[in-house]
């Protein structure tokens, strides 16, 4: 399987903050959900990857280019959170704008979406919500032939709505196999809908990188009392949590472990939990 | 690098315009206490407002960090506003020649040689104070490069008279006045590409967020 995008060991020191060592792939064809809590280097590591900040060691192959000039960025639309276009602009002008930036700009399927969107040709973007702000900045993004995507919490703050129709959008993108997406989020639900795999940063570390179906099938957790866990082999438990009146534990095979302990109560869980437990438990 | 000029020329338009009719209606009006060709010296300081104009809006909206992800080079980013900043100087002068021409079509004795002196010493002073703003505004934030913005106009009439009086150490300034400016004028120019330079290399190491 190709991959349109690979990182190995991509680091950045901050004064407050250290992105270490940040590997993953972005196999072709497929969405790859970023996630981890406010300020665990999801942006980071986009922004180094993209160029937005001087990255201090690793590598970055975008679509099969480890430099990444013009003709690589040509084929990468990257929606941020919020607009980042000049307020004062209609999208008309930004139609003018951007078919002199990209070669493969294609005003057709821009003015499609615009309209798919409802989005107003000549009103200015000051003008927009923050949800018409990010449907044109998805426009933009799919209008010059991409054949990566990459969004940084673009659907944070939008209503489920809104959300679901990207979503749709973005499912409907990776149906030609040359097509992938990059999506770094905290809603994680959003993510369960349609990621292939899953990349967990926790403090500036990958923390798994693994198949969505592998954590949504596969990892469970136990709930039980302080004397089952002691019971526990300490080997089958990945982290676990001391609530008030029980414990909870999270393992990465629920099927072998209700065998092996069948009187355990074992649940599946959630991206949502599998996050909380890795950033709140212990090991 | 045509697609961020459109965009830049679409932030500054309504500025572009006011300062044209301005320039045109001052023109006229200062024409009747002094000498027209004066304008010349203020009409490109004053136009080149416009680039700070797009630089704020930029950082407002955040468009640096999303141009980045373009097609588009962190040299061509800045050789843009350079390009963007000469335009402007460029258009203030033609605009400025306006009501010269006019007045001149009218009987007032307008010569060439204030007319190359002034229009040196505009583009000079302009060129001078552009060379130190301009790298500026991606060394600080928004707010602390409005300010230099402002000072650099001081600091450039400084620079020129500094310029003069060392001139003045090695020909007479009084007797070689068109000269002397066009000395400062080529200095000028020299410091306005070195500030290109210079600005080119700090912003290819400067992290953009």
């Amino acid at each position: 399987m190709h991959s349109a995008m690979t990182i190995s060991g991509l680091s950045k020191t901050y004064k407050d903050f250290v992105l270490d060592s940040v590997s993953f792939t972005v196999p072709s064809g497929s969405i790859v959900g970023l996630i981890g809590e406010n300020g665990a280097g999801k942006s980071t590591t986009i922004n180094a990857a993209l160029g937005l900040i001087q990255k201090e060691a690793g590598h970055v192959s975008i679509l099969g280019n480890e430099e990444l000039n013009g003709d690589t960025k040509e084929q990468i639309g990257v929606v941020f959170d919020g607009s980042n276009y000049p307020e004062i602009l209609s999208p008309k002008k930004i139609n003018r704008v951007m078919k002199n930036i990209y070669h493969s700009w294609d005003e057709q399927i821009y003015f499609r979406l615009l309209k798919q969107f409802s989005l107003p040709f000549d009103k200015q973007i000051k003008k927009f919500s923050k949800g018409m702000k990010m449907k044109l900045a998805i426009s933009v993004a799919f209008s010059h032939n991409s054949k990566l995507l990459i969004l940084d919490e673009a659907t944070s703050g939008l209503d489920p709505i809104i959300r679901d129709d990207i979503l749709d959008m973005l499912l409907d993108f990776v149906q030609d196999e040359e097509h992938s997406i990059l999506v770094s989020s905290h809603i994680t639900s959003d993510l369960e809908k349609i990621a292939d795999y899953i990349v967990f940063i926790h403090g500036g570390k990958v923390v798994f990188s693994k198949p969505k179906d592998e954590l949504v099938e596969q990892y469970g957790i136990i709930k039980c009392g302080a004397a089952q866990f002691d019971a526990l082999d300490k080997s089958d438990i990945i982290v676990y949590r001391k609530m008030d009146y029980e414990w909870q534990i999270l393992i990465s095979n629920r099927e072998e472990m209700q065998k092996k302990y069948p009187k355990a109560m074992i649940i599946p869980t959630t991206i949502d939990e599998i996050m909380l437990l890795y950033v709140k438990g212990e090991n | 690098m045509k697609g961020i000029l459109l965009k830049d020329l679409y932030i500054a338009k309504s500025n572009i315009l006011v300062t044209v009719v301005s320039l045109v209606v001052l023109g006229f009006g200062l024409s009747f206490l002094l000498e027209i060709s004066a304008l010349l010296v203020l009409a490109p300081v004053a136009s080149t407002t416009a680039v700070f104009i797009s630089i704020t809006s930029d950082a407002g909206s955040k468009w640096n960090k999303n141009v980045i992800t373009m097609p588009i080079s962190k040299s061509q980013i800045i050789g843009e506003k350079f390009i963007f900043y000469i335009l402007l100087a460029v258009l203030g002068m033609i605009t400025a020649l306006v009501p010269c021409i006019i007045l001149a079509f009218f009987g007032v004795n307008i010569t060439l040689h204030s007319l190359c002196l002034y229009g040196s010493i505009g583009i000079s002073a302009t060129l001078l104070a552009g060379g130190i703003s301009l790298p500026c505004a991606y060394l600080f934030d928004p707010e602390k490069s409005q300010i230099v913005f402002m000072m650099s106009f001081m600091a450039s009439t400084g620079i020129i008279v500094g310029l003069v009086l060392i001139t003045n150490l090695f020909i007479s300034v009084k007797n070689n006045i068109l000269l002397t400016f066009h000395i400062v004028f080529v200095i000028s120019i020299i410091w306005f590409f070195i500030s290109y330079r210079i600005a080119t290399k700090v912003y290819q190491k400067r992290d953009i967020t």
